[in-house]
């Protein structure tokens, strides 16, 4: 099963981690990996490094979450990019963890990848666009 | 040449940069003075992709950014100079790119010596670039985002 690592600034990580099991129930092979100002580049890839062996023991791949393409997590995320064993998805939000965690059982790290990208985008909604169709 | 900000920051172009001193200084341009990203194709892809549309963005060696910034054509521009490190900035300094203020913003030493403020450590080679800065007439300065205190690096230094 492909793992999931959260990775954002502050606590926002551990929160959304802690609020889609609060929805869902526990979530097996996710980490989360928190940013703060004070932390050097060295000590977050560390991190990165534990949180994405943690959860790619399954050698099914690591999908990496991040909360802005640009941002400090983003950026070190990148670092650890390989084609097919991990990749970095930015703009996390709650629905996409929700359903990466429902999705992951028999897709590859390409195809949930590409499916949390669009339901991502597609769970972005007005309320008021709704009411006026 | 119009240099907005010429900072320190060993995140180059991250959150703070692009969230924070981008809209406070209307810079239009960011130049990334660093000989390691300049080399890295695919780094200098993703982190040139991460920049807003409408704003210049320029990957490329120090010696590259000092021609870049001191270039007529360029003048009209307001960049925003980020460097890696205190030795970068005093490298383009000696290239002539002569701003008169640099930012610390973001430098994270492990063996660290000094701690300035919670996202700066300097070691001795820090101390000597920034102290020969100082000695041209740079004002350094601590200020991670634009809403913290700006701190004078040499006050803080004494009362240390």
């Amino acid at each position: 099963m492909v793992g999931l690592v959260i990775a954002t600034h502050c606590g926002l990580a551990g929160e959304l981690v802690k609020t889609a099991e609060m929805i869902i129930g526990s979530m097996p092979l996710v980490a989360a990996v928190s940013i703060t100002r004070e932390d050097g580049p060295e000590e977050i890839r560390q991190r990165f490094r534990r949180a994405i062996d943690e959860v790619g023991q399954d050698g099914d791949g690591v999908l990496v979450l991040t909360d802005m393409f640009g941002g400090t997590p983003s950026n070190i995320g990148f670092s650890f990019l390989d084609q097919g064993l991990v990749d970095v998805l930015s703009g996390v939000n709650l629905p996409m963890v929700l359903r990466a965690s429902q999705e992951r059982k028999g897709r590859c790290l390409g195809e949930l990848a590409l499916l949390l990208r669009d339901y991502g985008q597609h769970s972005i909604l007005l309320a008021s666009d709704i009411l006026d169709k | 040449m119009s240099v907005v900000l010429a900072r320190v920051d060993n995140r180059l172009i991250h959150g703070q940069v692009l969230e924070a001193w981008v809209p406070t200084t209307k810079a239009n341009c960011i130049v990334v003075a660093n000989n390691e990203v300049a080399d890295e194709d695919m780094r200098k892809r993703l982190m040139a992709a991460a920049v807003p549309r409408g704003i210049r963005v320029i990957i490329c060696s120090v010696e590259e950014s000092a021609k870049f910034v001191n270039s007529p054509g360029n003048s009209a521009l307001k960049m925003l100079v980020l460097f890696a490190s205190p030795e970068d900035a005093l490298c383009a300094y000696h290239l002539g790119m002569h701003f008169a203020h640099l930012n610390l913003g973001n430098l994270h030493r492990p063996e660290g010596l000094l701690q300035l403020g919670c996202t700066v450590t300097l070691d001795n080679h820090d101390i000597s670039s920034l102290s020969e800065l100082e000695a041209r007439g740079v004002e350094i300065s601590l200020q991670c985002v634009p809403s913290d205190r700006q701190r004078e690096w040499r006050s803080i230094i004494k009362a240390k």
